[in-house]
C-alpha cells in the first residue's frame, strides 16, 4: 500500500470518539508506565532462569537457597508485570489504536494463545514454586518450571510480534489478503525482528544481575541469611549483570543496523544517549565487580535509568516509523473531560501514593526484621492514611455518582 | 457523511465464533475476580473477628485460605482480566476502542487499584502473624475497600455497554454521564452481592479441611451467613437490574434468555441456598468435595448463562447503543463527534469503503459475487452467528431454515434488516448488489455443494444466473 493511502487508512481507523485529554499526557504516561512493566518482565525472566539453573545445583546450600528465593521472585514478579502491563497497554490503545488493533487482529489466534499459555505457564511455575523447598525437592519438578519459563518466553515473543507488526501499516492489507484471498484465521505471524527481541532478553540478564546484587545488600541485616550466602549472591549478580550489559550493547548495535535506512536512527540523539548510557552501565558493573558489597541499590537505580532511556528510545523509534504516514499522536482529536482526568489524578496520588506507599514501606521494613515487626510511627500514619484515602475515594465516587444518576435519570 | 469506513480486519473462529471465546475467558475471569474481591472482604471481616475476640486460630485459617484462595484467585483474575481485554480486542475492536476512548481515565484509575492490590495480596498473606494486629487490620481493610473499588470502576463500563439509559451522554460526551448510567447502581449491587455469595462457597473448600473443631464450625457458619446474605441481596438487586434494562434487552430476556436458562438459574439459586443453609446447620458435615462441586456449579450453571445472556441482551449493540455488534456505528454521537456509518454504507456499500477489502472485490461482478457474499456475510453477521450449519453460535443456515433459495433470504435482507425493524438485529442498509451477494452466499451454505468459493468461481456464476 502506498504512503498516501496508508496515511488515509490510519487516520480513518483512529477512533472518532477522540481522547479526553491532551495526547502528550497519554504519550508521557505510556512511556513512564512501560518502565516498571519491562523491569518486572526483566526481573521475572532472569529470576525464573536462575531459579531453574540453581535448582540443578541444589546439593549446594547456597544454590538451593538461591533457587528457592528466585523461584519466589519470579512468582511474584509475573503477577506484578501483568498488572503493570495494563497501564502502558491502555495508553497505547488510546493513542496508537490503529496500530495495536490491526496488529492484534492479524495474529488474533496468537493473542488468545497468549492468555492461555500465560495462564498455564504461570500455573506450572506456581506448582514448581510450591514444591521447590529443601534439598530433597524431586528432580522432575524442574520440567514444570522449565515449561513455565518456556511459556513466559513465548508470551514475550508474542508481545514483540504484536508491537512490531503495528509498525508496518503499509503491509497490513497485504498480510490480511495474501494472494487476494482474505485470511480471517489470525493464525499467522507476519513479521518479527530478532535483534529487537534479543535486546529485551539481554536486558533481562542485566536487570536481574543488578537485582541480585541489591538482594544481597537488602538482606544484610537479617541474621538468617549468612554473609557468605549474600556475598555469593552479590558476586553472581555482578557477573550476570556485566554479561547482560555487554550483550545489550552488541544486540543494540545489531538492532540499529537492522533498522530501515530512512529512519535515520544513527543520527538521532536518543540513539547515542542510550549507547553511551549502556557503556557507562557496563563500566559501572566492571568497576564494582570485585567489591559489589553495598553497591546494589546504586547499580539497580542505574539499571532503572537504562530502562527509562530504552522506553523513550522505543517511542522515538515508533514515531520515526510512523513519520512517513504523517501519523503524529499530537494531532489526535481531543474532547477534554476534566472530571475523569481529575479522578485519575486523585486516585494515583491519594490511593497510589498512600496505600501503595503504606504497603511498600510495611513490606520493606517487616522484611528486614527477623520475627514479628511492630509498626513504627511512620508506618502507623501511612496505614491510617491508606485506609482514609480508600474510604474517602469510595465515598466521593459514589457521592458524585448518585448526584449525576439522580440528575440524569430522576 | 464519512468517505471511508474505519473497519479493522476480522477474526473468525469457525464453529463457536469469537463471542464464545470471549464468553469462556469471561466466565473464568468473573469467577476468579469476584472470588478474590469477596475473599478480600472475608479476610478483613475474619481478621477483625480474630482480633476483637482474641482468636488467633482464625488467623491460621486466613493464612491457609490466603495462599490458595486470595493469591491464586488474584493471579488467575489478574491474568484473565487482560485476557478478556485481549479477546474483546480481537473480537470487537471498535467496541472496545469506543469504550477505551470514553473511559480511559476510569480504566487508568482502576489500574492504580490493581497495582496496590497486587502489592497488598502478597503482604496480606505473608505478613499474617509477622506484624502487629493493628497494622494488619489497616492493611486488610484498605485492601478490602480497594478491591471493591476495582468493581466500582469496571461496572460503569459494563453497564454503559448495555445502554446510557438517557440521551444526555450523546450530547455531552461526558465520561461521568456515561459512567453513572441508569443501569449502573443495580448492576453494581448484583455483582457486589455475587462476590459475597461466591466467596462464601469457595471459602468452604478450605474451611472443610480445618482440623480444629470449634474454628471449623465458626468459620463455616460465618461463610454460610455471608453467602446467604449475598444471595438475598442478589435477588433484590436482580429485580432492580431488570427494571433498568432497555426495551430491546427486556424483550430478549423474556423471549429468549429466560426460556433457555431460566430453569437452570432457578435450580442453581435453590441449590445454592440449600447449600448455605445446610452448611450453617451442620458445619462439620460439609465435605470438601461438596464445596468444590458447588463452586464449579456456580461457574458452569450460573456464570456461563449470565455472561451469555448479558452479551445477548445487549443486541444489536455492543456499547452505549451507538456501536452495533458487527462494529458499525449505529448513530451519531454529537458530544463526541461520532458520525453514523449507516448513510455511507447505504450510499456506497461496504466493499468499496473498507480499506481491508481485496481490490478485485470492491466491485461485485457475476464472477466474484459468491466471494463477495462470503466476505460480506462474515463482516455483517459473523460477530453473532456461526456460518456453519451446525455451529454453536446462532448458526445462520439454521436460522434461515437451511434454505438454499437466495431470493427467500434476500427478502429478509431487503425488508426487516434494511430498515432495521428487528429489535435485536443491526440495521443493514446495504446496496442491492451487496444484499444479493450475501443472500447467494447464505443459500450456498445450505446447498448440497460445499461453498468452495476460492477454488471454483464458476459456482458463483451458476448461482448468480439463477
Amino acid at each position: 500500500m502506498d504512503a498516501a493511502t496508508t496515511q488515509a487508512m490510519l487516520h480513518t481507523l483512529q477512533d472518532p470518539t477522540g481522547i479526553p485529554s491532551h495526547p502528550l499526557i497519554f504519550q508521557v504516561l505510556m512511556v513512564l508506565t512501560w518502565v516498571p512493566h519491562i523491569l518486572f518482565v526483566n526481573i521475572s525472566l532472569g529470576a525464573a532462569l536462575m531459579g531453574l539453573y540453581a535448582f540443578t545445583r541444589r546439593h549446594d546450600p547456597h544454590w538451593q537457597l538461591l533457587s528457592e528465593a528466585t523461584t519466589k521472585v519470579a512468582k511474584v514478579g509475573v503477577s506484578l508485570l501483568v498488572v503493570l502491563g495494563v497501564a502502558p497497554l491502555l495508553f497505547t490503545q488510546t493513542i496508537y489504536d490503529p496500530q495495536w488493533y490491526t496488529s492484534n487482529l492479524l495474529s488474533a489466534a496468537w493473542v488468545i494463545g497468549f492468555i492461555f499459555t500465560l495462564t498455564i505457564g504461570y500455573l506450572a511455575w506456581f506448582s514448581f514454586y510450591l514444591k521447590n523447598h529443601g534439598d530433597h525437592a524431586p528432580g522432575w519438578i524442574f520440567w514444570l518450571g522449565a515449561f513455565g519459563l518456556a511459556m513466559f518466553l513465548l508470551d514475550g515473543f508474542i508481545m514483540h510480534i504484536l508491537a512490531y507488526q503495528g509498525l508496518h501499516p503499509e503491509q497490513w492489507v497485504a498480510w490480511y489478503t495474501p494472494g487476494g484471498q482474505v485470511d480471517m484465521s489470525g493464525a499467522r505471524i507476519h513479521t518479527y525482528e530478532l535483534p529487537r527481541f534479543g535486546f529485551f532478553m539481554a536486558m533481562s540478564v542485566t536487570v536481574f544481575g543488578a537485582f541480585l546484587i541489591a538482594y544481597g545488600d537488602y538482606f544484610k541485616v537479617r541474621a538468617d541469611r549468612t554473609p557468605a550466602y549474600l556475598a555469593f549472591a552479590r558476586g553472581l549478580g555482578s557477573k550476570i549483570a556485566l554479561i547482560g550489559a555487554g550483550l545489550q550493547i552488541i544486540l543494540f548495535l545489531w538492532w540499529l543496523a537492522d533498522l530501515p535506512v530512512d529512519i535515520h536512527a544513527w543520527t538521532h540523539p536518543m540513539t547515542w544517549l542510550l549507547l553511551i548510557y549502556l557503556a557507562v552501565l557496563t563500566a559501572a558493573f566492571w568497576f564494582t565487580r570485585t567489591h559489589p558489597d553495598g553497591q546494589g541499590y546504586k547499580l539497580l537505580t542505574l539499571s532503572v535509568g537504562m530502562a527509562g532511556l530504552v522506553a523513550i528510545f522505543r517511542e522515538v523509534l515508533r514515531m520515526a516509523y510512523m513519520a512517513p504516514f504523517n501519523y503524529n499522536v499530537l494531532d489526535y482529536k481531543v474532547h477534554w473531560d476534566v472530571p475523569s482526568f481529575a479522578l485519575f489524578l486523585f486516585t494515583i496520588v491519594g490511593v497510589g501514593g498512600l496505600m501503595g506507599g503504606f504497603i511498600i514501606t510495611l513490606v520493606y521494613k517487616a522484611g528486614r526484621v527477623q520475627g514479628p515487626y511492630q509498626a513504627d510511627s511512620t508506618v502507623a500514619r501511612l496505614g491510617m492514611g491508606s485506609l482514609a484515602a480508600t474510604i474517602t475515594w469510595v465515598a466521593a465516587f459514589m457521592g458524585v455518582g448518585i448526584w449525576i444518576w439522580l440528575r440524569n435519570n430522576g | 457523511m464519512n468517505e471511508m469506513l474505519g473497519l479493522y480486519p476480522q477474526w473468525y473462529v469457525p464453529g463457536i465464533g469469537t463471542a464464545w471465546v470471549m464468553g469462556i475467558i469471561g466466565t473464568i475471569h468473573v469467577l476468579a475476580s469476584h472470588t478474590s474481591v469477596g475473599a478480600a472482604w472475608l479476610f478483613a471481616l475474619l481478621a477483625q473477628k480474630s482480633v476483637n475476640e482474641n482468636k488467633p486460630e482464625i488467623m491460621l485459617y486466613l493464612k491457609k485460605y490466603g495462599m490458595f484462595l486470595l493469591v491464586f484467585s488474584y493471579i488467575v483474575g489478574s491474568i484473565t482480566g487482560p485476557g478478556i481485554w485481549y479477546s474483546v480486542t480481537v473480537a470487537s475492536p471498535r467496541g472496545i476502542s469506543g469504550l477505551i476512548h470514553n473511559f480511559v481515565w476510569l480504566w487508568a484509575s482502576e489500574w492504580v487499584f490493581f497495582f496496590v492490590e497486587v502489592l497488598g495480596v502478597y503482604a496480606m498473606v505473608y505478613l499474617i502473624g509477622k506484624i502487629d494486629n493493628k497494622t494488619y487490620l489497616k492493611l486488610a481493610w484498605s485492601f478490602a475497600v480497594a478491591s471493591w473499588a476495582t468493581m466500582i470502576l469496571i461496572v460503569p463500563i459494563l453497564s454503559f455497554m448495555m445502554w446510557p439509559g438517557n440521551d444526555r451522554w450523546y450530547s455531552t460526551g461526558s465520561t461521568f454521564d456515561a459512567a453513572f448510567n441508569l443501569n449502573y447502581f443495580a448492576h453494581l449491587g448484583i455483582r457486589t452481592a455475587f462476590m459475597f455469595a461466591v466467596a462464601g462457597a469457595v471459602g468452604g473448600i478450605i474451611a472443610a479441611t480445618l482440623k480444629d473443631r470449634d474454628t471449623r464450625i465458626e468459620v463455616t457458619r460465618f461463610l454460610a451467613k455471608m453467602g446467604l446474605a449475598g444471595m438475598a441481596l442478589m435477588f433484590v438487586m436482580f429485580m432492580w437490574y431488570t427494571a433498568t434494562l432497555p426495551p430491546n434487552a427486556r424483550l430478549i430476556m423474556e423471549t429468549q434468555m429466560m426460556p433457555k436458562y431460566g430453569s437452570t438459574l432457578a435450580a442453581l439459586l435453590i441449590a445454592t441456598v440449600v447449600y448455605f443453609v445446610f452448611s450453617a446447620w451442620k458445619p462439620l458435615r460439609l465435605p470438601q468435595g461438596f464445596a468444590v462441586a458447588m463452586t464449579l456449579a456456580i461457574g458452569l450453571f450460573g456464570l456461563w448463562p449470565e455472561e451469555r445472556s448479558r452479551e445477548s441482551m445487549r443486541k444489536p449493540y455492543v456499547a452505549g447503543q451507538y456501536i452495533y455488534s458487527n462494529q458499525f456505528f449505529a448513530r451519531d454521537v454529537p458530544g463526541k463527534g461520532v458520525v453514523s456509518d449507516m448513510p455511507l454504507i447505504k450510499a456506497k456499500g461496504v466493499l468499496a469503503t473498507d480499506y481491508f477489502v481485496p481490490a478485485d472485490l470492491r466491485k461485485i461482478t457475476p464472477e466474484n459475487e459468491l466471494r463477495a457474499g462470503d466476505l460480506l456475510t462474515h463482516m455483517m453477521c459473523a460477530n453473532c452467528h456461526s456460518l456453519e450449519p451446525n455451529g454453536a453460535l446462532r448458526p445462520l443456515p439454521a436460522l434461515f431454515g437451511h434454505s438454499n433459495e437466495p431470493k427467500m433470504i434476500q427478502a429478509y435482507l431487503d425488508g426487516a434488516l434494511y430498515h432495521g425493524l428487528i429489535p435485536y438485529m443491526p440495521k443493514m442498509p446495504l446496496p442491492a448488489d451487496e444484499r444479493a451477494a450475501i443472500a447467494l452466499y447464505i443459500a450456498q451454505l445450505s446447498s448440497s455443494k460445499p461453498p468452495v468459493v476460492a477454488a471454483n468461481t464458476s459456482i458463483s456464476t451458476e448461482k448468480g444466473a439463477n
